[in-house]
């Protein structure tokens, strides 16, 4: 009896243990993994190859001739959630950068462009080596986006789970500067649910 | 065991009653465990606002049963420092906990059921789960990040809408929630929260230009002409705005209230007492004229919350009465009547009220925004009323303002 005491004691002692240890793993970046109904970072590549596949295969980015120069300016988020938009527009940056399709200015480095431009003529570095100013290229286009959320729960009911659903959309937008017309507009959209117990012990 | 416990004179240990009434004496331990908040709120109030932090930094003796509060204290504290970045990352771990309060935990109400309600985790009234937002919003908005405020505008907005009764009246929060809304362009949000305000208000005249202004930009002819007739006069105006946040006064704390019915039944509750602090009359040196005010009372929406739960309250009180009484007459039929009367008494003392709170908030919230001219200003504000006893004047910080911008500043009295 003491024997099967100590043997059952012993197989929870060691469940609970291994239920207490940490484990890791390593995630595939292009590997699915959602924990809940909310934004994650599998979306954000699955938003960004959606919206730069659209740009390059529609009218203007794909009869254009030469490489149009394009300039990414920030996506609003306006979902209620604290997301960092800004990884989007970085992701689309660097997609639209290594398709060779367009040329892209780097609006984010302009304060450090024009600093190092600055200490250039500022009598430390030698004349011939200088860069020339007022060489940057402007931009053609101009592409702007909002990421949006709608946030739908289920409304309380007795039961013992909770429904809620989640819905995600980036509208992008590619503007002619010179013209300011929209030139080209798509959007993508992410809709999950996800049901979370009411009640845990 | 009781062999070991009686040769060693521990034999009361092992009776049932005994070990109810141990278990008493430790619950009503914890109660007094909310202690480092209350001296904390207690330094707060006494211009040591950094003490008050150290203390609150530190933590609950144990568990987490008032982590919550402990966020919400903090964030405040460190609101009224100026570490507005600091305050918003402690107020987003609440946030986010009080998210996670939407899920019951059958443990702590077993265990409360039979106990006190200081067993649970403190998980906010419904005024303080909007006020966490109400907060950032602030914070987010000083820092000029106002992406952020109109996501913390969006939360709020949710709460709101969850709970509009008990939540009607906080015009400051609801007014906040507007200008997040329109800081970022967002101009139908900001109109429809302006709407709803313009019905729930006394009068339509604090909210009566921006409404104009949203109609006119929206196209919503028959709204402009509608709210047209009650813009305050003169309409002040300017490129871009001051906007002051100012806090003054203190919400009142939530006390225990008790019934007591012979021999040893007792029902307790948590009330707000009757608190109201006056709205502050603002002035700018040079004058400058303000839009109307949008004010707050936040001990009245605190009590209109705690209100609002008042059904849910009595019924979890009445199942704590019956089964505590359950508890007593068994130990009485098991032990006889002095272990019945030794539970009785423990069980009655661990009836206390959860008369937990959010101590650090103002008495009244008063939005104060101020068109203006785009340029440098050096202003100082004059302020009366609102329970002052003298009208203090401060010198605001000198500020640049361009066309469209609104330069933001929080204080509190």
């Amino acid at each position: 009896m003491k024997k099967r005491l100590l043997f059952w004691g012993g197989l929870f002692l060691l469940l609970f243990l291994a239920g207490c240890s940490v484990t890791t793993r390593e995630v595939a970046p292009d590997e699915k993994v959602i924990y809940d109904e909310g934004y994650h970072f599998s979306d954000k590549k699955a938003i960004v190859d959606d919206m730069v596949h659209s740009l390059l295969s529609n009218h203007p980015l794909v009869r254009a001739t030469g490489r149009p120069v394009l300039i990414v300016y920030g996506i609003a988020n306006r979902t209620s959630e604290h997301i960092s938009t800004s990884g989007i527009s970085d992701d689309i940056r660097q997609t639209l950068v290594q398709s060779g399709r367009v040329r892209m200015i780097n609006e984010t480095q302009r304060k450090n462009i024009e600093a190092e431009t600055s200490y250039q003529y500022g009598g430390n570095v030698a004349a011939e080596t200088r860069i020339q100013k007022a060489k940057q290229v402007g931009a053609s286009y101009m592409l702007t986006g909002t990421l949006r959320s709608i946030r739908k729960k289920e409304e309380p009911q007795f039961r013992l789970t909770k429904h809620t659903l989640q819905y995600y959309s980036l509208n992008m937008e590619l503007t002619d500067i010179e013209s300011g017309l929209i030139e080209w507009a798509d959007s993508t959209e992410v809709i999950r649910e996800a049901s979370k117990p009411f009640i845990g012990w | 065991m009781s062999t070991v416990a009686s040769k060693a004179g521990l034999a009361p240990l092992g009776r049932s009653g005994f070990r109810i009434f141990l278990l008493c004496v430790l619950l009503i331990g914890l109660c007094g465990c909310a202690g480092r908040l209350n001296k904390a709120a207690e330094q707060f109030y006494a211009d040591q606002p950094e003490a008050a932090l150290s203390l609150l930094e530190r933590g609950d003796w144990f568990g987490k049963r008032n982590q919550l509060l402990f966020q919400m204290e903090r964030g405040a504290v460190l609101h009224q420092l100026g570490r507005y970045r600091e305050s918003s990352e402690v107020l987003l771990q609440a946030a986010a906990q009080i998210e996670e309060f939407e899920r019951l935990s059958l443990s702590e109400q077993l265990g409360s059921l039979v106990t006190s309600e200081w067993l649970l985790r403190y998980k906010g009234e419904y005024s303080e789960r909007l006020w966490v937002h109400t907060y950032q919003m602030m914070n987010f908005l000083l820092l000029g990040e106002y992406e952020s405020a109109y996501v913390e505008a969006r939360q709020a907005l949710e709460i709101y809408l969850r709970y509009p009764q008990a939540l009607k009246s906080d015009y400051f929060t609801r007014g906040l929630m507007a200008l997040s809304f329109a800081n970022v362009g967002e101009d139908n949000d900001a109109n429809l929260v302006y709407l709803r305000l313009a019905e729930d208000l006394p009068s339509m005249t604090p909210v009566a230009a921006d409404l104009v202004q949203l109609g006119n930009r929206l196209g919503l002819i028959d709204e402009v002409k509608r709210f047209e007739a009650s813009l305050p006069q003169p309409l002040p105006e300017g490129d871009g705005e001051l906007v002051l946040f100012i806090a003054t006064g203190r919400i009142p704390k939530k006390r225990p209230g008790n019934v007591v019915v012979p021999p040893s039944i007792r029902f307790s509750f948590p009330y707000y007492p009757d608190s109201r602090i006056a709205a502050v009359q603002t002035r700018l040196l040079p004058a400058h004229p303000q839009l109307p005010q949008l004010s707050t009372d936040l001990a009245a929406i605190a009590a209109q919350s705690l209100e609002q739960r008042k059904v849910a309250i009595i019924a979890k009180e009445t199942a704590r009465v019956a089964a505590k009484e359950a508890i007593s007459q068994n130990v009485g039929n098991e032990h006889g009547r002095a272990a019945e009367a030794v539970v009785r008494v423990s069980l009655f003392l661990l009836e206390e009220p959860d008369t937990r709170c959010w101590q650090t908030l103002p008495g009244r919230l008063t939005l104060v925004r101020v068109p203006l001219p785009a340029g440098q200003h050096s202003l100082r504000l004059r302020l009366s009323g609102g329970g002052l006893f003298s009208a203090p004047e401060i010198a605001l910080p000198t500020f640049q303002l361009r066309p469209g911008q609104r330069f933001f500043y929080s204080l509190r009295l």
